[in-house]
């Protein structure tokens, strides 16, 4: 059989049916594994324009990587959307037993690393105490910002980015692997 | 100089198409690198872009969720969005394979210059210009030689 000029015999043809194939089992292993994202995702609220449990929300089109701008200033709790609150602190699963362990980089409290930095990379990102629990805000740059989110009995701001080499100068490419995750002072996951 | 290179026998240059050059006994290094070269770097790119096809193609495949951003137009959480990266990962596999494979070869090299000039341009209009972008300008400027090349060693043509 020629193809475009070119010879392709029985066995390229048979190697390219069973990469078809394995192609398709693995494309079914991932439609069915969609929903368990690695991270709660920044990208999701865009979409859903609220808040889902435990995370709080980034309202932005994530369909297009965030426009470059300079990180805008911790803003006025005053000046925001009323804050929603997480209610009574529940303690979920320690964040290093999640499978995103490896890819949380801490933004609060302290200074974040080098690694952090980057994986804020497009995002805005601003924590402020409130009485035993944190109000966070977390949006995109060049975004109109989120809604302050108060987790009760938070001590830790963790930003997820899965993949760093998805963002360029302060763009973020791909919003899909980015999340933020807080935790209370034993390392669990403040829901 | 020009007396030390030649083709061999049964080479393309037999049938009316260029092929490597094979260095004659009296060859330099230098000739003979430069006939090493072009004769299998041309395998060592395609293996090379194959591999990269191939590690987007199954993350994609594994993970869409991870990928969904980069779809334009659709929310990053819509079906439609999923469906696309399940479908772009599945191509990029296929094409890594007969890349990887030596299986239509240019036919393959075409397509995954078009996948890559597809990237190339929605990264462009939603981002500008960036070192991501230019770096996938590189890749697809593999992929438009291995268009060009015919003959190649390790190929798979039965």
């Amino acid at each position: 059989m020629r193809l475009g000029g070119e010879q392709v015999g029985r066995w390229g043809i048979a190697l390219l049916a069973v990469t078809g194939i394995v192609g398709l089992l693995l494309a079914w292993h991932g439609w069915t594994g969609r929903a368990a994202t690695v991270a709660p995702s920044l990208a999701g609220k865009a979409a859903s324009g609220g808040h889902a449990s435990g995370t709080p929300g980034a309202a932005a089109p994530a369909s297009s990587p965030s426009a470059p701008s300079s990180p805008s200033a911790p803003s006025s709790p005053a000046a925001s959307p009323a804050p929603t609150a997480s209610g009574h602190p529940t303690a979920g699963p320690l964040l290093s037993s999640e499978p995103y362990a490896s890819a949380s980089f801490q933004v609060w409290p302290g200074s974040p690393s080098a690694a952090a930095k980057q994986a804020l990379t497009g995002l805005t990102v601003t924590v402020h105490k409130r009485g035993t629990g944190l109000l966070v805000t977390a949006g995109v740059i060049g975004q109109a910002a989120g809604s302050p989110h108060l987790y009760a009995g938070g001590a830790r701001v963790y930003v997820i980015e899965a993949s760093l080499g998805d963002d360029s100068g302060n763009a973020d490419y791909n919003l899909g692997d980015d999340g933020l995750v807080v935790t209370d002072t034993h390392g669990r996951i403040v829901q | 100089m020009s007396g030390t290179g030649g083709r061999a026998s049964g080479s393309p240059a037999a049938t009316g198409q260029p092929g490597p050059l094979v260095p004659g006994p009296g060859a330099t290094p230098q000739q003979r690198a430069a006939a090493l070269a072009s004769e299998w770097a041309p395998v060592a790119g395609r293996i090379l872009l194959a591999l990269v096809l191939a590690w987007f193609g199954y993350h994609e495949l594994v993970r869409p969720a991870l990928w969904t951003g980069y779809v334009p137009v659709v929310a990053p959480t819509s079906t439609a969005a999923v469906v696309a990266v399940l479908a772009h990962g599945w191509v990029l596999l296929m094409l890594a394979v007969a890349l990887a494979a030596g299986i239509a070869t240019r036919i393959a090299a075409l397509l995954a210059a078009a996948v890559l000039l597809e990237i190339i341009i929605s990264l462009t209009v939603t981002a500008g210009l960036s070192d991501l972008t230019m770096r996938d300008v590189g890749v697809f400027g593999l992929a438009v030689c291995l268009t060009g090349i015919s003959h190649q060693r390790f190929a798979l043509r039965r």
